[in-house]
């Protein structure tokens, strides 16, 4: 009750006119004010609203579980993290694996095999299909994030949260796409269908890599909030929105591999425009996400 | 053009012989007049008549209607330019406004008027000239406001004029200078009337001059002998005299009376009202009050007057020649005034004269009545009388009642009248009656009739009638061919009855009027005597009828009269041969009749006015007198008047016609006239026709003022006639006053009766009062004695009254204590029984206590008899009871106070035990919490253990890898074996290390256990070493191959853990090689095995608190007094201490709160 008369006694209605994101920072303030941080309550804020890029490192560290929820422990734990990142890459740098001319995206990845004992006894062993989503990721995250620590611990927790928690469902992701692009747009999933493109549709880059490398970070991010807050749906609607919005073109496009081409290589001028849309669009089948996974 | 042909038509038809196609045509121009408004029509009339003369067209032309006339004055105007035509347009413009049209006052506007000046002033013919002046003089009255503008163009053409009649610069004929002469006199009469002071002005200007002296003397002169001193000179000045108010109230005639007034000359004098002395009159007056003495003195007056008019009429010796006239003229008055109705005078008065004549001769009595109605008041105008026909009938019968009448009545002076006096007066009538007949007579007599009729008018006009007559009849007579032109003359009286009685009375004249004429012609004829001879003669032919009222001149006129009769007849035919125009002749005639007649009517003045009749009379009387003396002086002097020139002149002219004529056959004398005489020289004839012309102008000029001055007699008469009637009603007045006064005195009369009885009244009505107020008064006193004797019964009364409402105080007092004592009496009674019943109740208990007396008595007896020893042992029992019951109360209270007490306890107790459970909760909440805490920093420990793990075995990796790479080198080289030996032994030690680490804390409990008191190295050393040689042969299958050489590394590790087992007391936290390898694993080990350490602890302390928890624990740092002492011995690093002093005192706080609970 204490929040709710601090919050302003307007918010309920700036939202029923349609203003969004009035509140959103101070109610979020307000949230991360709280020792032991309520990580349900964040979960539920950060699919709700976008979240303000000031705090956005510090609840996804939160979500993510690289921080506990107290605030106490914070200071020890992110001691105990960047010990441990150093140490892993001091390891690394023994034993030559990286060098100071590596660049940070392939010494998170080291730094990750490490730590998860894949690391190939050499360098040269080629890469495999996990690195590469690790590759993508790494990078989209370097630009969200300045300090490489952070970085470091993101990306491997992004990861590991896909690896662990979406193991099931990621595969998933591509019917339940198609089921919602009938419901919008038939004629575009039966173009689709007659190009025979249904299964040959980037879902790699949308749904594993979480369309890091195919929309630009001020957009990505805002996908990864839902992501990271629980919801691996919202990718599935950034993707119908792509659809959606390049529809004409992609009518215009027959060939599948032409489809997939342009698809994957999306003018990145209109993504805040999809990410929005997509997100009203994911609201709007899957309801307010109090109660989404 | 086809209506202008039809009017010439019209034209060609407007001078029919035939009456009724000329009425017809005169209708229709009328009609064209009326609906036409352009000036054609009047232009082309202007025109015929100037061509014709016609008579019909002057008829229309003078009757114009007002739009037209501007266009007949534009005509007129145009024609007076033209000299030819001049003479005739003056004529036209003279008959024009002698008619007075309505719209004569545009005439001063007229440009006419300038023209007509101009023509006086420049032309040069006489005849022009003074038909010219005529038209002017005519004018003037009509225009007197406006003509003042060319009031100098009047006066300069009086001073042409005047000198032109002297001078004569045309060398005209003298005869035309004495009607020029005669023009003049009459304009400068009209000029000294009207604008006196400015003409005497002119005058005085204009003969100041010496050039003008002369005309002065000869012409203007003589005029100014005939005219009075104008009063206006005296009064009025010469703006005054133009004024407008001046002229306001002054009809045309007013101003022609007016000017009339002025003159001196009798021709042309009207004599009135204010130019008279009255003394006169009033002598006669007072003669004729004389003669009628009876007392009334208005209407007895009348009757006399009426009385002597009848004497005069029925004067015995009655010509008998003369009857019929007067029959008919008489009869005439009398069927004129019969209808007494219409002059207002319902009662015609009755004088007892006239009523005892009346007696004697009953039939005189309507004549009578008829003349004395009029008498009272003649309302008729003058112009009317003469509409009724004479009934032939009565005429003798009124002559022959006249003569009793006269005779009943006695006789007075003016009886003595001589035989000629009633002639006049006869005659007087027959003149008024033919007056009035004239004018109808003219329009329809017949030709055939012309000159006996002629005849009979002649014998009756006055001299003024006299010219204009004459010059109607003239003018009948020239144009003989045509008809009348006048047959609507404006005169009331001539309508359609009036033609038939004037033609019967014509039929009916015929043979009287042969008589009369012939009879008339030398007996009477005293005119032509005075026209003949010289100025007395006319006046004393005139004279002498007036004179005939007067008994004083009577013989003198009765003695002028026949003479001047005769000579008149023999002069006339003298001078007949210088005018043989038969035109003359009636003039002639009627001169010798009618002017011996002129005031022939005035004697009806005095039937009808007696009262103006009378200063008529007198005035007439005074001036004949005044002109009969003067006559003889005036002879010899050249004053006469330019009229009487004139009047001679016609006369000779009409004498010297008479003898022309005389010797013609009658019917050529009225059948063409203008040929009469045979062969007179052409000048002459055009002399004599001017001359005819001229005289008609002045015929018409005369008729004019005629006209005027009737129009004045009118208004005279009718103002008379209002006079006349308020003095009857006066009279009328004055009657009845004294019929009130009369009714007034009778009313006096009994007024005074009625005081009288009044008087006696009061008298009675006194005494009856004062009988009264004696009664009263005794009344009164026996009213006092009544009233004295009622009082002093009421006194009585009251008295009585008194005493009864006393004996009825005193009657309620005793009924009041009746009643008390009834009250008590019934109290009392009460109280009586009350005390019976009392003393029977005593009665009764007395008896019950005796009765209880003796049943005590009895139980008294049988008390003694009995007697008990219990009490005490009672009463022992009671106070042991009464002991325990306080001992059990006693208990019961500190029972409950115990109970109370524990209640609290209780109480207390449960809600210390909510509080700990709070507590508890908050404690497991706070423990979870903590335990989350520690679990995520774990978490991240774990991980970077994890992480370590996973560095050390890519460390390993590596390390193996070096050393595979390094025992090729070794076995390819086999330099020392030691150093191999020793590598192998630290790599063992390192397997058995990684392996203590991964799979349980026994072998290190097992160290700690030996480290506590013993010291076993080989023991440890063993088992380290057996088991690091199974960890590792099992971690690294790969270094089978290096199990051979296990001793000698088991060996060298023993060397080195012996080091430190020594030093372990001293020198545990500062190990030197931190940093290296070795220092680190060796610090990883002492950590994990105080973590074990810790882990005992928290068991033994476990069990110690168990132990204490059945006792009270009141001190738990006790608990932590043995902990630190408990690492005394071993001496853990302090990390390990802190984690246990943590872990106790949590435990600590979970025991306590478990004890509470």
């Amino acid at each position: 009750m204490a929040e709710d008369s601090q919050r302003n006694f307007r918010s309920v209605y700036y939202e029923k006119v349609g203003f969004r994101g009035v509140e959103e920072k101070k109610s979020l303030e307000i949230l991360l004010k709280d020792d032991r941080l309520d990580i349900e309550k964040l979960c539920t804020f950060s699919q709700r609203f976008p979240l303000p890029s000031m705090y956005r490192i510090l609840v996804w560290k939160v979500l993510l579980g690289i921080i506990p929820p107290h605030h106490e422990s914070h200071t020890l734990v992110m001691k105990y993290r960047t010990e441990q990142y150093r140490d892993v890459y001091h390891a690394l740098q023994v034993i030559r694996f990286i060098k100071d001319s590596t660049p940070q995206v392939e010494v998170f990845l080291c730094m990750h095999q490490l730590e998860s004992g894949r690391l190939p006894r050499n360098l040269a062993f080629p890469l495999e299909p996990e690195d590469e989503v690790f590759l993508a990721i790494a990078k989209a995250m370097e630009e969200v994030v300045e300090d490489n620590i952070d970085c470091y611990w993101l990306v491997s927790s992004f990861v590991n949260q896909l690896n662990n928690k979406y193991k099931d469902s990621l595969p998933q992701l591509p019917k339940v796409l198609e089921q919602y692009l009938n419901v919008e747009d038939n004629r575009l999933l039966a173009h689709l269908k007659a190009c025979s493109a249904v299964s040959k549709l980037p879902y790699d880059l949308w749904f594993k890599k979480c369309f890091a490398g195919c929309l630009p970070e001020s957009s990505l991010q805002r996908v990864w909030d839902k992501v990271i807050s629980g919801s691996c749906k919202i990718l599935v609607f950034v993707a119908l929105e792509i659809l959606l919005t390049f529809k004409m073109k992609i009518m215009a496009l027959t060939n599948a591999e032409k489809i997939i081409q342009f698809l994957e290589n999306i003018p990145q001028n209109n993504t805040d425009a999809i990410v929005s849309k997509a997100i009203d669009l994911w609201h709007k089948h899957c309801g307010m996400p109090v109660h989404l996974v | 053009m086809a209506q202008q042909a039809n009017i010439g038509e019209l034209f060609s038809m407007l001078d029919s012989s035939v009456l009724l196609v000329q009425e017809d045509i005169t209708a229709v121009f009328k009609d064209n007049l009326n609906s036409d408004r352009g000036p054609m029509l009047v232009n082309m009339l202007v025109d015929y008549y100037l061509e014709n003369n016609s008579q019909q067209a002057l008829q229309i032309l003078s009757t114009l209607q007002e739009p037209h006339d501007k266009h007949l004055l534009d005509k007129i105007n145009e024609y007076m330019g033209k000299a030819a035509t001049r003479l005739h347009t003056l004529s036209l413009l003279g008959h024009v406004i002698r008619r007075q049209p309505s719209w004569k006052h545009k005439l001063s506007q007229a440009p006419l008027l300038l023209s007509l000046l101009k023509c006086l002033k420049t032309d040069t013919d006489v005849v022009v000239l003074t038909t010219g002046v005529l038209v002017l003089i005519t004018m003037l009255p009509m225009i007197p406001q406006s003509g003042k503008m060319y009031l100098h163009d009047f006066f300069g053409i009086f001073g042409r004029l005047s000198s032109w009649c002297l001078k004569n610069p045309g060398h005209v004929a003298e005869i035309y200078l004495v009607h020029l002469h005669a023009s003049v006199y009459a304009l400068f009469h009209r000029l000294y009337g009207m604008y006196p002071c400015n003409f005497v002005s002119f005058l005085r200007s204009h003969y100041s001059m010496k050039e003008n002296l002369e005309t002065f003397e000869e012409v203007v002169k003589p005029m100014m002998e005939h005219v009075r001193i104008h009063p206006e000179l005296v009064t009025g000045s010469k703006d005054h005299e133009l004024d407008p108010r001046r002229w306001k109230r002054l009809e045309t005639h007013d101003v022609v009376i007016e000017c009339a007034k002025i003159s001196l000359d009798p021709k042309e004098a009207s004599y009135e009202d204010s130019y008279y002395s009255v003394s006169q009159p009033v002598s006669i007056c007072l003669q004729r009050r004389q003669i009628d003495p009876n007392a009334s003195p208005y209407i007895e007056t009348h009757i006399s007057y009426g009385k002597t008019t009848l004497q005069k009429i029925t004067v015995p010796t009655n010509v008998p020649f003369l009857e019929s006239y007067g029959n008919s003229s008489l009869l005439k008055l009398v069927t004129i005034w019969s209808p007494s109705a219409v002059c207002g005078m319902t009662t015609p008065p009755t004088s007892p004269g006239i009523v005892s004549s009346e007696s004697s001769q009953t039939s005189s009595q309507p004549y009578s009545k008829y003349f004395s109605t009029p008498a009272g008041g003649k309302g008729t105008p003058l112009g009317t009388p003469a509409t009724s026909p004479p009934p032939p009938c009565i005429s003798d019968d009124f002559v022959h009642v006249s003569l009793p009448s006269a005779a009943a009545t006695p006789p007075k002076k003016e009886d003595k009248l001589d035989p000629g006096r009633p002639l006049l007066s006869r005659q007087q009538n027959v003149i008024n009656s033919e007056k009035a007949l004239v004018p109808g007579s003219k329009s329809s007599v017949n030709l055939s009739d012309l000159p006996e009729f002629l005849g009979c008018l002649a014998s009756d006009e006055d001299s003024v009638e006299k010219d204009r007559e004459e010059d109607a009849i003239s003018k009948e007579i020239s144009e003989i061919t045509t008809a009348d032109a006048e047959p609507v003359v404006p005169r009331g009286g001539f309508d359609s009855p009036f033609y038939r009685t004037s033609e019967s009375l014509a039929a009916s004249q015929k043979k009287p009027l042969s008589v009369a004429s012939s009879v008339q012609g030398h007996s009477l004829s005293s005119e032509p005597l005075a026209s003949s001879l010289d100025k007395s003669g006319p006046e004393g032919a005139r004279d002498t009828p007036k004179q005939a009222f007067t008994p004083i001149d009577r013989p003198c006129g009765a003695s002028d009269e026949s003479p001047a009769g005769n000579r008149v007849g023999q002069s006339s035919m003298e001078t007949s041969i210088l005018t043989p125009s038969p035109c003359k002749v009636p003039a002639r005639r009627r001169m010798g009749f009618g002017s011996g007649q002129p005031p022939s009517y005035e004697h009806l003045f005095e039937v009808a006015l007696p009262k103006t009749a009378y200063l008529f009379v007198s005035k007439k009387t005074e001036e004949l007198l005044k002109k009969v003396k003067g006559n003889q002086d005036e002879d010899c002097t050249s004053s006469t008047s330019p009229m009487e020139v004139l009047d001679r002149l016609i006369q000779q002219g009409a004498d010297a016609h008479t003898k022309e004529l005389n010797k013609l056959p009658l019917p050529s004398k009225s059948a063409d006239w203008t040929h009469f005489g045979g062969s007179p020289p052409s000048d002459e004839i055009h002399t004599l026709r001017n001359q005819l012309l001229l005289l008609h102008n002045q015929l018409l000029y005369e008729r004019f003022k005629r006209q005027q001055h009737a129009l004045r007699n009118r208004r005279l008469l009718r103002k008379v006639i209002k006079a006349t009637a308020l003095e009857e009603h006066n009279a009328a007045m004055k009657d009845q006053l004294k019929l009130q006064e009369k009714d007034i005195q009778s009313l006096k009369l009994s007024l005074q009766k009625e005081q009288a009885r009044y008087h006696q009244f009061q008298e009675e009505h006194d005494n009856i009062v004062a009988q009264l107020h004696s009664q009263i008064r005794q009344l009164q006193h026996d009213r006092e004695e009544f009233y004295n004797q009622s009082q002093e019964l009421q006194t009585k009364l009251k008295d009585c009254r008194n005493m009864i409402a006393n004996l009825r105080l005193e009657l309620k007092k005793a009924n009041n204590k009746v009643c008390h004592t009834e009250l008590l009496l019934s109290q009392v009674s009460q109280k009586l029984s009350n005390s019976e019943s009392v003393q029977q109740q005593m009665e009764f208990l007395n008896r019950q206590l005796l009765v209880l007396g003796e049943v005590n008595e009895l139980y008294l007896e049988q008390l003694q008899h009995k007697h008990a020893d219990t009490t005490k042992e009672v009463e022992m029992m009671q106070a042991a009871f009464r002991k325990e019951l306080e001992k059990a109360k006693f208990c019961v209270q500190q029972q409950s106070q115990r109970l109370d007490a524990f209640q609290k306890r209780i109480v207390e107790l449960e809600s210390q035990l909510s509080k700990k459970d709070h507590l508890l909760l908050e404690q497991k909440k706070y423990l979870e919490d903590v335990k989350i805490q520690a679990r995520g920093q774990l978490q991240a420990v774990e991980s970077r253990y994890k992480a370590q793990k996973r560095i050390t075995q890519a460390f390993e990796l590596e390390i193996l890898d070096l050393y595979g790479r390094w025992e090729k080198d070794s076995l390819s080289k086999k330099l020392d074996d030691e150093k191999t030996e020793a590598a192998e032994a630290a790599e063992e030690r390192m397997d058995c290390s990684s392996e203590g680490f991964a799979d349980s804390v026994a072998g290190y409990s097992e160290e700690a256990v030996g480290r506590n008191g013993e010291t076993k190295p080989p023991s440890t050393r063993g088992s380290s070493n057996s088991k690091g040689g199974s960890s590792s042969e099992l971690s690294t299958p790969e270094k089978s191959q290096n199990q051979r050489m296990g001793q000698f590394s088991s060996r060298w590790e023993a060397s080195m853990l012996l080091e430190p087992s020594t030093s372990v007391p001293l020198t545990v936290g500062s190990l030197p090689s931190s940093t290296s390898f070795l220092g680190m694993k060796v610090r990883e080990l002492f950590r994990n095995k105080s973590e074990s350490q810790c882990d005992e602890e928290s068991m033994t302390i476990n069990s110690l608190s168990d132990t204490l928890k059945s006792e009270l624990c009141k001190d738990p740092s006790m608990v932590e007094a043995k902990a630190p002492s408990s690492p005394i011995n071993p001496s853990p690093s302090p990390m390990n201490q802190d984690c246990s002093v943590g872990q106790l005192h949590i435990m600590d706080y979970n025991e306590t709160h478990h004890d509470h609970s």
